[in-house]
């Protein structure tokens, strides 16, 4: 699919995420480079060590680039999950990390489905 | 050297800063890290060079506000702006980031424009306001100037029309200034005086004579001694001067003032028998004190029309013997003190040190008025040094180290850190894992007391020790040299050195040494090293029992001559190797002679049983050749403890075992008082031997 495409499959705004960067070529490079970011990663792992802290700033770097990327589904849910773990674990977190998890992998479904240029 | 403006982006995330990076594009030299601790360490590393910091919020090991404090801490946020971009945006974030200073706030998600833009008007803002600082420093020198060229002149004016050189009023204010900058270090209650102070009253000793405009000319240059009548007239001076000044429209100005005391009371005397107020001691101000002494050294080193000049030494002495006015007795000292520094800048070219020394007060004062900032010549001599050094360093392959102590760093140059397998830069080193490894914790701590108890004056230190690295332990040596700040009480600033690997050197040395103290052949000690050991042993432990052996191989020069050389050789490293296995650890074992060996041993009970266990051992054949050994035995019991009567005395018994036949031991006995030498020649009514059959 396009990358226009793949931005509806994965719920985002591609307008926006144009208006953003100004290039679609940079939008393309980086909505790939999100394919290798860590931070989802280090979420799980920080998570299954109950290291909260850890876990904050990761869902807080993934709602970060998600933003910036206009990939707004993720984006929002780990902006939930952020507000969630700041001040540690609480009774939210659960539900918030399956959300996070299915929008995840809806978002990488949706990237590796991308057509090359 | 890159000309590019050199951005810092600082994120956790590498897909943050490579859209941050992208978005900027090639225009600037991108710099980054990825956490607080590393910005920090950036920052320090490049200074003024950066040209904006992006700086993130949430981050491990030190988020963004703890990069801010550092910032606020060093005055590093005086002069690099940041711009903070993050997805927090609560306004309370916000508003703390502005708090400590950063230039703008981004938050995400941002337009790619707007990042651009933001950039390039926080460097222009930081440009413009460089440039305005050097201008206004270049304006306040020029302020400086020119306010010493009014006082000049005016002084001038005065010393002209009483017929002087126009060089008094400047030799006044430099020797003022040497007392004073010397009396204000040197006498406690005088600590309180600033550098402020110190400007301030030598640029109004200029004006001390001002009230001799309203004297008679007639008066001022008559060239004979002055009547009553004259010199009263003459020493109304003082207080038309101090008139003159009070009746000034700026008369609060604290140069007005300082000018009122001088003029007023540079004739007074310490005693109290001075003119016009007869103060004394301590009322009178400090000011006027030294101005009155800095004005007599000069009237009576310079000609004048009623007199000659008199030599440097008979003028300070006059002033010490309070022959030409009476002084405080502290100011004497300083007097003394600087004596010779007056004489020497007096002697150089006084009109060339006079501005010299206004242009650097003006710098003074603008360093003082802000600590951190330093001029943008200063700033670009300085990258000029760092690049230098950069080049050097990369060249010479050396581990290169320099420490700061504030926050706690460790740089390597590029090499060493390859070198160590560390990086370039470690924050908090005394805590870094990584790093003690290398060093081991203890070395660590040795060369940090090293260079603690070092001095300004002997900053160098040396330190030989192992480290660790590429799996291997390697000994190094460590030349550091502390950089201490001077205070009256030095402040430690960190240190530069270099680390050396000397393994091989050293190993070399080692290997020197054991071949120096070795029998080559054998590998046993040589008899030099092993009399150096027993000695050591005797003086060590002097009332343990020992016994000393010597012993050598019977008809060993028969074998030599039937089979050669090399084939007696054999027998000798086949003997060493018998006798090193039939020791114990401690037991000394060399070779002293051609076939001559020597043991030396430490008991407890009896010493038989061991000797006749290792006479045993050293019987034996080579191919043809059987052999025995012949050996004498001296045990300190009976003989002096000392290492010539002990050899001389086993030499007896060697001597009595080989006239009873080979192939057997002898003790020395001596129960009698003897001297050596009837020893030697009773000996063998003293020997006793292991052969039941004989007597010995």
């Amino acid at each position: 699919m396009t990358l226009e495409e793949c931005y509806v499959a994965l719920e985002g705004s591609y307008t926006d995420a144009i208006s953003r960067l100004r290039s679609e070529k940079l939008v393309r490079k980086f909505a790939l480079k999100f394919l290798n970011d860590g931070s989802y990663q280090l979420l799980q792992d920080s998570l299954a060590k109950e290291d909260y802290a850890e876990a904050f700033r990761a869902a807080h770097t993934i709602k970060g680039v998600c933003q910036n990327l206009a990939f707004d589904k993720l984006g929002n849910s780990s902006e939930h999950l952020t507000e969630s773990l700041r001040n540690g674990w609480s009774d939210a977190a659960p539900a918030l990390i399956e959300q996070v998890k299915a929008d995840y992998q809806q978002t990488i479904a949706a990237l590796n489905d991308l057509d090359p240029e | 050297m890159s000309n590019k403006q050199k951005v810092l982006i600082v994120d956790d995330s590498e897909m943050n800063r490579s859209i941050l990076a992208d978005i900027l594009g090639d225009k600037y030299e991108i710099i980054e890290a990825e956490n607080g601790v590393q910005a920090v360490a950036t920052i320090q590393k490049y200074g003024t060079e950066l040209s904006v910091v992006l700086l993130d919020m949430v981050m491990p090991k030190m988020d963004g506000f703890g990069v801010l404090d550092m910032m606020n801490q060093h005055h590093w946020i005086d002069e690099v702006p940041v711009i903070m971009i993050s997805a927090e945006s609560s306004s309370s974030y916000v508003e703390r980031a502005y708090d400590m200073g950063v230039t703008d706030f981004i938050s995400r998600p941002f337009d790619a424009l707007i990042v651009r833009r933001r950039v390039i008007n926080t460097i222009l803002l930081y440009a413009k306001q460089k440039k305005l600082t050097s201008l206004l420093a270049d304006q306040l020198l020029q302020k400086e100037e020119r306010s010493n060229l009014m006082v000049d002149i005016l002084s001038h004016i005065v010393e002209f029309r009483n017929g002087e050189s126009g060089m008094h009023v400047i030799h006044v204010r430099l020797i003022t200034e040497l007392l004073l900058n010397h009396l204000m270090h040197k006498v406690e209650r005088y600590n309180d005086l600033t550098h402020e102070d110190l400007d301030m009253i030598s640029m109004a000793s200029a004006l001390h004579d001002i009230g001799k405009i309203s004297i008679d000319e007639a008066i001022l240059n008559k060239p004979g001694r002055l009547t009553d009548e004259e010199f009263t007239i003459m020493k109304t001076h003082a207080l038309i001067g101090a008139q003159m000044l009070s009746e000034m429209p700026y008369k609060d100005d604290k140069l007005i003032r300082t000018a009122y005391e001088i003029c007023r009371w540079h004739h007074e005397r310490y005693d109290g028998s001075g003119y016009p107020d007869g103060l004394k001691g301590d009322d009178i101000p400090i000011s006027a004190q030294i101005v009155a002494m800095a004005d007599v050294y000069d009237a009576l080193t310079s000609e004048r029309v009623y007199k000659k000049a008199l030599p440097h030494e008979t003028a300070v002495q006059m002033i010490i013997d309070d022959k030409c006015g009476a002084f405080n007795p502290e100011l004497k000292e300083c007097l003394l003190d600087v004596a010779e520094t007056i004489r020497s800048t007096l002697a150089s070219d006084v009109v060339a040190l006079n501005q010299k020394r206004a242009s650097q007060n003006a710098v003074a004062e603008m360093l003082r008025n802000n600590e951190t900032s330093a001029s943008e010549r200063t700033l670009r001599l300085l990258e000029k040094e760092r690049e230098k050094y950069k080049f050097f360093a990369a060249l010479t392959k050396e581990i290169q180290v320099e420490y700061n102590p504030d926050p706690p760093t460790l740089t390597l140059s590029p090499w060493g850190a390859q070198k160590l397998g560390l990086d370039e830069i470690i924050m908090d080193p005394q805590n870094n894992e990584q790093v003690l490894t290398v060093t081991g914790a203890e070395n660590w701590q040795k060369i940090t007391e090293l260079l603690l108890n070092s001095t300004p004056e002997q900053p160098m230190i040396k330190y030989d020790c192992k480290m660790f690295y590429n799996g291997e332990l390697r000994w190094h040596q460590v030349i550091a040299r502390a950089m201490w700040q001077q205070e009256d009480e030095p402040i430690f600033q960190g240190a530069i050195g270099k680390v050396i690997d000397i393994h091989d050197s050293k190993q070399r040395l080692a290997e020197l040494e054991r071949k120096a103290n070795h029998d080559s052949l054998t590998g046993l000690l040589n008899h030099a090293s092993a009399k150096k050991h027993i000695i050591e042993s005797l003086e060590g432990h002097p009332h343990d029992k020992y016994a000393l052996i010597i012993f050598d191989l019977d008809h060993f020069k028969n074998a030599n001559d039937t089979y050669g050389h090399i084939f007696g050789d054999e027998v000798l490293k086949l003997e060493a190797q018998k006798l090193k296995g039939s020791l114990r650890a401690g037991d000394i074992a060399a070779r002293i002679g051609g076939d001559e060996f020597l043991i030396f041993l430490r008991y407890t009970d009896e010493v038989e049983p061991i000797i006749e266990r290792i006479f045993k051992t050293l019987i034996g054949r080579h191919e043809d050749f059987e052999f025995t050994v012949s050996m004498g035995v001296v045990q300190t019991e009976f003989a002096d403890n000392d290492y010539e009567t002990l050899f001389h005395c086993a030499d007896q018994a060697l001597y009595a075992a080989k006239r009873g036949g080979r192939g057997r031991y002898c003790f020395y006995r001596d129960d009698l008082p003897d001297t050596i030498h009837n020893k030697a020649k009773s000996s063998l009514s003293k020997i006793e031997s292991n052969d039941p059959n004989r007597e010995c």
